[in-house]
């Protein structure tokens, strides 16, 4: 029995269809369509305690609504799910206890108060006791470099500083899940850099269970090693990041700078494009020897200059995303 | 000129959509224009010797001010515009080839327009079915509705003229609260909208002249069911469009003065 | 509670921090406020009563519910705001908490320029009864305090239908201004002058008429039935509905989503 376990959550919505134009407006003033839009369909996946599980996936995938259904705002329509011993949206008052929530784009910190006052309300929300309340903040500001910034009026804040209070602010009362929704969106570098190293080593000294959703890959290179894939509802890929990238990482840019033309047809080549001083050739590396490759074509046209890339995991999820139809 | 036009459209397409919205704003407006009448109804039950308005005619002068409530309401609180003033987004308006002030202009008067199309045509069908004593009247003489017809069109010019000073002034106050909810508290008094201007007090209703408010919908409603003369009421609409004179330039000017502020202080 | 006591101080704090503002809020909710009481002013200098009431027991009323609307606009801003709460989606945030949701919604917001408008209506109340004779008695002292509190929860009971509207549609809120504004516009006037038809409307649907009709009666010694001094306590009654209805439309929030 893992940590989180969820069975065949289905939930939809019904949603009113949109139309354009003057005319389409005016008739749907008074008669409006609906239709039915389901955004999960029998999801199911586990997660063990301590783990770190980038859940990601396109826009309007369904991400935020196992989030929602996760951490107990939203009722399926069918389907278990069992954190631990308790089913989130039973008994919600108990439940949110044990888990916080981070949402990269809305803020839980009282904008024109200093974020300690925040936290001092999030104390008697969640009955934290006095003494572990101060020794729990002391410990979160010392993490994250605070001290200078939780007395000064959130609004004054800059994005990185803000982001970093919402997180100490998730985690007083030392939740044991922590739902992190873009953590990282619009943060500089160095910001970026000090919340995933933060993130990182509160899962490793309290074993915090994290579940990341995000569009930022380099979130998910730095700090999941899982990955679950979510797309048209369903979930895609339920696996680690290694061997996602192991499956898509035989794929090579080859940029080959000539003015001659290039004609080449050899297995391998999925892709030429011009470009402005030659091409950029996609290669399967698996079907195609990179230094066969230059050499046939070494042997066509005079060569200038060659570059050869890795996939990113940027191009990976596009291309997954493509593959996937998604 | 088709800048404007189409900026007016997309507004009017936009406020089309809130189709419940609509229904409710005229259940809403019905009620209310129930409630006032029942309060008048009462005290015109319990006497009085010398009254300025006889009861159908401020009946209907209720009822009017219920269906084109949106051509003279002079509330107005629209997020998108203020917090453009106040997050100072509003240099970026700046790139716009277009003047912002007009902008506005038509921009007000497109939400204000849509809302009417909508509710006042079937509002005021549904009110002259209503029963008497709640019926609205016809207007009290052809001359006296084409004289409406003319100061209701210079009242909402001079409506919009008023609230498209809303914006410029928050963006000297930064508070959209303030100084404009003053001035939405005054005009809500000296427009008629609680009490028609006939009821108040001698020394008010002198005060009451100098102030663009009454020309709003006190002035148009009270030819319509004739309590203003033919004459009288040509002498308002040129008030009237002294006042839209006035206020635009007002605007034009103050808006350019602060825009010039917006760009020195970098957006 | 003590959360809930805890937002209202935050909410103190964060207003400090813009004075001028607050001091030009504060001025204008006194020109509004000012207004209201100036419309009856203004009638009755055309008409010496309202069907036997005279201006003094008119403001009477009229303090009482502004009092109780005034309360719940200063205290419950959260409430009578819940739309935005859905919109923004505070209210998800609010489920994440290990607290009561209703009063977690009520110490959302709080208005202190309304406060302006509760120190009028005492202000208001206070002259009313300095010009009125009345014949105190401990009776008459209870249903005074029964008046102003039934008029809190007459008010509050009509934000938590509006709000547990905000879970099925947010479009529409309008209609929330016939129960809030426009009754409250009716009930500044003893709910009895009117047509029957309205009279049975705020008696049965929305219990205006047992803040302001029937204890009034008892209070200005038109009647000494001491039920209809007692009849406020109805509108506690009334309370109950409206909280399971608010409590059921969260479970259906959980099940529809926003």
């Amino acid at each position: 029995m893992s940590y989180i376990e969820v069975n065949h959550i289905t939930k939809s919505f019904k949603v009113a269809k949109k139309k354009s134009g003057l005319k389409e407006s005016f008739k749907s003033f008074f008669k409006r369509d609906y239709k039915i839009v389901e955004a999960v369909k029998d999801i199911s996946f586990s997660i063990e305690k301590g783990e770190i599980v980038g859940y990601i996936g396109p826009n309007g995938a369904g991400k935020s609504t196992t989030i929602k259904i996760l951490s107990g705002i939203l009722t399926p329509d069918s389907g278990k799910c069992k954190v631990g011993k308790q089913t989130p949206w039973i008994d919600r008052k108990e439940y949110v206890k044990k888990i916080g929530v981070v949402f990269g784009q809305r803020s839980q910190l009282w904008w024109d108060i200093p974020a300690e006052d925040t936290f001092d309300l999030l104390k008697d929300i969640y009955d934290i006791p006095e003494e572990r309340y101060q020794k729990t903040k002391e410990e979160l500001v010392e993490k994250l470099n605070l001290k200078d910034i939780i007395n000064v009026p959130v609004r004054q804040l800059s994005l990185g500083q803000r982001m970093r209070c919402e997180i100490a602010a998730s985690l007083l009362h030392e939740p044991e899940i922590l739902f992190l929704d873009e953590p990282t969106i619009g943060l500089d570098a160095i910001s970026k850099q000090l919340v995933r190293d933060f993130i990182k080593r509160i899962n490793k000294e309290k074993k915090t269970t994290i579940i990341l959703t995000t569009h930022d890959m380099s979130d998910i290179d730095a700090l999941a090693k899982r990955i679950i894939l979510i797309g048209k509802g369903q979930v895609l890929y339920d696996g680690s990041l290694q061997k996602l990238k192991n499956n898509y990482a035989n794929k090579k840019y080859i940029t080959v700078n000539t003015k001659d033309a290039i004609n080449i047809r050899t297995k391998g080549v999925l892709k030429k494009e011009k470009t402005k001083d030659g091409y950029l050739f996609t290669i399967d590396s698996k079907e195609l020897n990179i230094s066969d490759f230059l050499n046939v074509i070494s042997k066509k046209v005079q060569i200038e200059d060659v570059e050869i890339d890795n996939e990113n995991l940027d191009n990976m999820i596009v291309n997954l995303y493509e593959d996937l139809k998604i | 000129m088709r800048a404007y036009l189409s900026y007016f459209k997309l507004r009017f397409i936009t406020h089309l959509q809130y189709r419940a919205a609509a229904w409710a704003g005229i259940a809403t407006q019905v009620f209310f224009g129930f409630v006032y009448i029942m309060v008048y109804i009462a005290f015109y039950e319990s006497g009085s010797a010398s009254l300025p308005m006889q009861l159908p005619q401020l009946i209907t002068y209720i009822w009017l001010n219920q269906a084109l409530l949106s051509l003279v309401n002079l509330f107005y609180k629209d997020q998108e515009l203020f917090s453009l003033v106040k997050t100072g987004n509003i240099a970026y308006e700046l790139a716009r080839p277009k003047n912002m002030y007009f902008m506005w202009y038509f921009k007000i008067i497109g939400e204000r327009l849509s809302k009417v199309v909508l509710r006042a045509i079937p509002f005021i069908i549904f009110l002259m079915f209503l029963p008497e004593p709640y019926r609205i009247s016809l207007p009290a003489s052809f001359e006296h509705f084409l004289l409406f017809l003319s100061t209701m069109t210079a009242g909402t010019l001079l409506m919009t003229s008023i609230i498209a000073l809303y914006p410029i002034i928050t963006m000297h106050t930064l508070n959209e609260k303030g100084v404009v909810g003053i001035i939405i508290s005054i005009s809500d008094i000296f427009s008629g909208l609680v009490v028609p201007i006939p009821f108040f007090p001698k020394f008010l209703q002198t005060i009451s002249k100098c102030m663009p408010f009454q020309y709003v919908s006190d002035l148009p409603f009270r030819i319509y069911v004739g309590n203003i003369g033919l004459q009288e009421g040509l002498i308002g609409l040129i008030i009237q469009i002294i006042w839209i004179i006035i206020l635009i330039t007002l605007g034009y000017i103050l808006m350019q003065k602060s825009l010039k502020k917006v760009v020195v202080q970098g957006g | 509670m003590k959360v809930y006591l805890k937002h209202l101080g935050l909410h103190l704090k964060s207003l400090l921090e813009y004075k001028a503002s607050f001091i030009t809020s504060f001025l204008s909710q006194i020109i509004v406020f000012f207004s209201y009481y100036f419309i009856i002013l203004a009638l009755f200098t055309k008409f010496d009563n309202i069907k036997g009431f005279t201006l003094y027991e008119v403001l009477l009323c009229f303090a009482v519910i502004q009092f109780g609307f005034a309360f719940n606009e200063s205290f419950a801003r959260g409430l009578d705001h819940f739309d935005e709460l859905i919109i923004k989606g505070e209210f998800d945030r609010i489920l994440l908490r290990p607290k009561n949701i209703l009063l977690q919604v009520c110490g959302y917001e709080a208005d202190y320029t309304k406060v302006s408008r509760l120190i009028q209506a005492l202000i208001v109340l206070v002259i009313a009864l300095i010009n009125l004779k009345i014949e105190w008695s401990i009776m008459k002292v209870i249903t005074l305090l029964l008046m102003l509190l039934s008029a809190i929860a007459v008010f509050f009971s009509i934000f938590l239908l509006a709000a547990s509207y905000c879970f099925i549609t947010v479009q529409g809120l309008e209609v929330r201004n016939v129960f809030t504004a426009g009754g409250k516009h009716m009930a500044q006037y003893p709910i009895g002058v009117f047509k029957k038809g309205f009279v049975y409307f705020f008696t049965f649907i929305i219990p205006y008429a047992f803040v302001n009709y029937y204890p009034l009666l008892y209070f200005l010694g038109k009647t000494n039935n001491p039920l209809y001094a007692l009849s406020p306590l109805l509108v506690f009654v009334y309370l109950i509905p409206c909280f399971l209805i608010f409590y059921k439309g969260t479970k259906r929030y959980a099940s529809a989503g926003s």
